[in-house]
């Protein structure tokens, strides 16, 4: 286990967030450790997205502050902040007849100067980038000739290839079948592993989230109904009561992680 | 795309440019050409080159690039394909501004009361406030790409209607000058107006090339691209500016030479692919030989008329406007 005591790479300090007029968090407190998983996870519209972008410094606090290695996220210039945090949104997009190498090689934006080639260590991250989402087959490819599943691959590389020490993903297994999502929960745990990244990602399974997370954040409604190890937060009790749901909480087979069963919706008999 | 299509525009380019040079309302082969160019040809073939033909072919291609990288800014800041200079109406905002112009500062004999360099400015200003106006309209609407272009066009028709009443309302003798300025025509170019051109060119060259890494991002999506780092907000609103300066400095010299800044840039596209350098350099390159091909062609077939350019390129975009509207509402649909 990392010290417990070195200082998180991201503190949320009773902040209040939100979309014009309307407040999702109104006081949120949260850190991000170093060189962990953090998923986050909730109901539809618990805030999770919001807090996500919020830490990435892409919705401004209207009370309380955000701090990144302790100084306030607002003051990052964009090019510092994205050497620092890559995210991925839930719905990217790019032009269809982009290759795959030339989205990747975008992610380099912020360690390249304004007219210069991309020099060897961009090549090197991009290839590396490449070779970590088993892309090497296709990155000549264009991207409207992906399916699904190559197309997330594609846009975590780029993510890969920016070097951030922190990468924030946004539900990156949506839209995926069980096989690319696991294959994505994978690149996650050796990025965590190989690299000591710190990574954030917002999952609404919580199977999903048991397997890859160190820490889960379990949101309901604007507030931290619970935060800690997968096993001390996936409870037949907290669940229940944080979905509307009845349930029962297994233990995996293969290893003595949580495993979710959800039975009814509340209220149906 | 293979080499061969990327290769023949710019050459079909420069044949068109050396063309335009050696036909005018006397032919002049290609050998006199080359002997007047450097001074060795007949007094006659050197003043019509020197005086006439050459500052309004290099103001045709000068004009043509600026409107066509205008184009391409607009289409990739707003992400819209169908989105240019003439469809926002800020062609049509410039000339109100240099109608305006016109209006405010020549005297009873049709002479202007202060410097003529001033219009460019004058253009710049109109085409600034309309600009501003389509801009101000579609952000409340989150930028939809369809309610942009209706806004502009819109804006456009409004800028025409004040253009019209201006010249007729106005008083008669500025109205001619109107008129021949507004159809967009490179047949009255000297020396001055290339100047002009020119030195908008070489401010606006440095800009662009520090844009280029940005435009590049910006075929992201806007989360994405402040991702990886792009201050999205401030390169959308440079290169919006950028867009409407040199559109009104081109409009202001040659007028209102409309689709340049749709056709080029997403001809430039299909040619030579999403990065900006290519596709900036081809989109400037087809522009000039648009602009430079429709003024020979209204001077090849039209001998004595002194028809505008800004007539042809408007019968050639208008249809290819519509191609892209068809195609881009099947493909949305």
């Amino acid at each position: 286990m990392p010290d417990s005591f070195a200082p998180p790479l991201i503190t949320v300090e009773s902040v209040a967030i939100g979309y014009g007029g309307a407040l999702v968090f109104r006081d949120l407190s949260l850190a991000i450790p170093k060189a962990q998983v953090t998923a986050l996870c909730g109901p539809n519209g618990c805030g999770k997205s919001t807090a996500l972008k919020a830490m990435r410094g892409m919705l401004p606090a209207s009370a309380g502050q955000i701090l990144l290695d302790e100084a306030p996220i607002g003051g990052w210039g964009a090019k510092a902040l994205a050497r620092k945090i890559a995210i991925l949104g839930q719905s990217p997009s790019a032009p269809e007849e982009m290759r795959v190498r030339d989205l990747v090689a975008l992610g380099r934006y912020s360690h390249r100067a304004a007219c210069r080639p991309l020099t060897p260590p961009d090549l090197a991250a991009i290839d590396t980038a490449i070779r970590a989402t088993d892309l090497a087959d296709l990155a000549e490819r264009p991207l409207g000739g992906l399916s699904g599943g190559q197309l997330q691959r594609a846009w975590l590389a780029m993510v890969v290839a920016q070097e951030a020490p922190a990468i924030f993903l946004d539900e990156p297994t949506n839209h995926l079948d069980i096989a690319h999502a696991l294959s994505v929960l994978d690149l996650v745990r050796r990025l965590r592993r190989d690299s000591a990244k710190t990574i954030v990602i917002v999952l609404h399974d919580l199977n999903m989230a048991a397997r890859v997370a160190d820490r889960i954040v379990l949101f309901r409604n604007g507030e931290i109904a619970a935060e800690g190890a997968p096993i001390d937060v996936l409870t037949e009790a907290r669940i229940s009561q944080v979905f509307d749901i009845t349930c029962q909480v297994l233990t995996r087979p293969d290893s003595d992680l949580p495993l979710v069963v959800p039975l009814e919706p509340h209220g149906s008999g | 795309m293979t080499r061969t299509t990327q290769v023949l525009p710019p050459l079909a380019v420069l044949l068109i440019a050396l063309f335009a040079v050696a036909i005018g309302s006397s032919f002049m082969p290609l050998d006199r050409v080359v002997a007047a160019l450097f001074g060795a040809g007949s007094r006659a073939d050197g003043i019509i080159l020197w005086n006439i033909r050459l500052p309004r072919v290099l103001l045709a291609a000068l004009a043509g690039a600026a409107l066509a990288v205008a184009g391409m800014l607009l289409q990739r800041a707003t992400r819209n394909p169908l989105a240019a200079p003439s469809v926002l109406g800020i062609v049509d905002g410039a000339a109100v501004g240099v109608l305006v112009f016109f209006l405010l500062f020549s005297n009873e004999a049709n002479a202007l009361v202060v410097s003529v360099n001033w219009q460019p400015l004058a253009a710049a200003i109109g085409a600034l406030v309309f600009a501003t106006i389509v801009g101000v309209l579609a952000y409340q609407d989150a930028v939809s790409p369809m309610r942009l272009l209706l806004y502009g066009v819109a804006l456009a028709a409004l800028a025409n209607a004040i253009v019209v009443l201006m010249i007729i309302a106005g008083p008669v003798f500025r109205a001619s000058q109107a008129l021949i300025w507004l159809a967009g025509s490179v047949h009255t170019a000297d020396w001055r107006e290339v100047g002009i051109l020119s030195l908008a060119w070489l401010v606006a060259l440095p800009v662009l090339v520090l844009m280029i890494r940005p435009l590049d991002q910006l075929r992201l999506d806007d989360q994405s691209a402040a991702s990886t780092g792009l201050n999205v907000a401030r390169t959308r609103v440079f290169a919006l500016l950028l867009s409407v300066l040199m559109t009104a400095t081109a409009v202001s010299v040659v007028g209102g030479i409309g689709f340049v800044g749709l056709i080029a840039p997403h001809a430039a596209r299909l040619l030579y692919g999403t990065n900006a350098a290519p596709q900036m350099l081809g989109a400037a390159c087809l522009g000039a030989g648009m602009v430079m091909g429709a003024d020979l062609l209204v001077r090849a077939a039209f001998q004595p008329l002194e028809v505008p350019a800004g007539a042809v390129t408007a019968l050639i975009g208008a249809p290819y406007f519509i191609y892209l509207l068809i195609r881009q509402s099947s493909t949305h649909a």
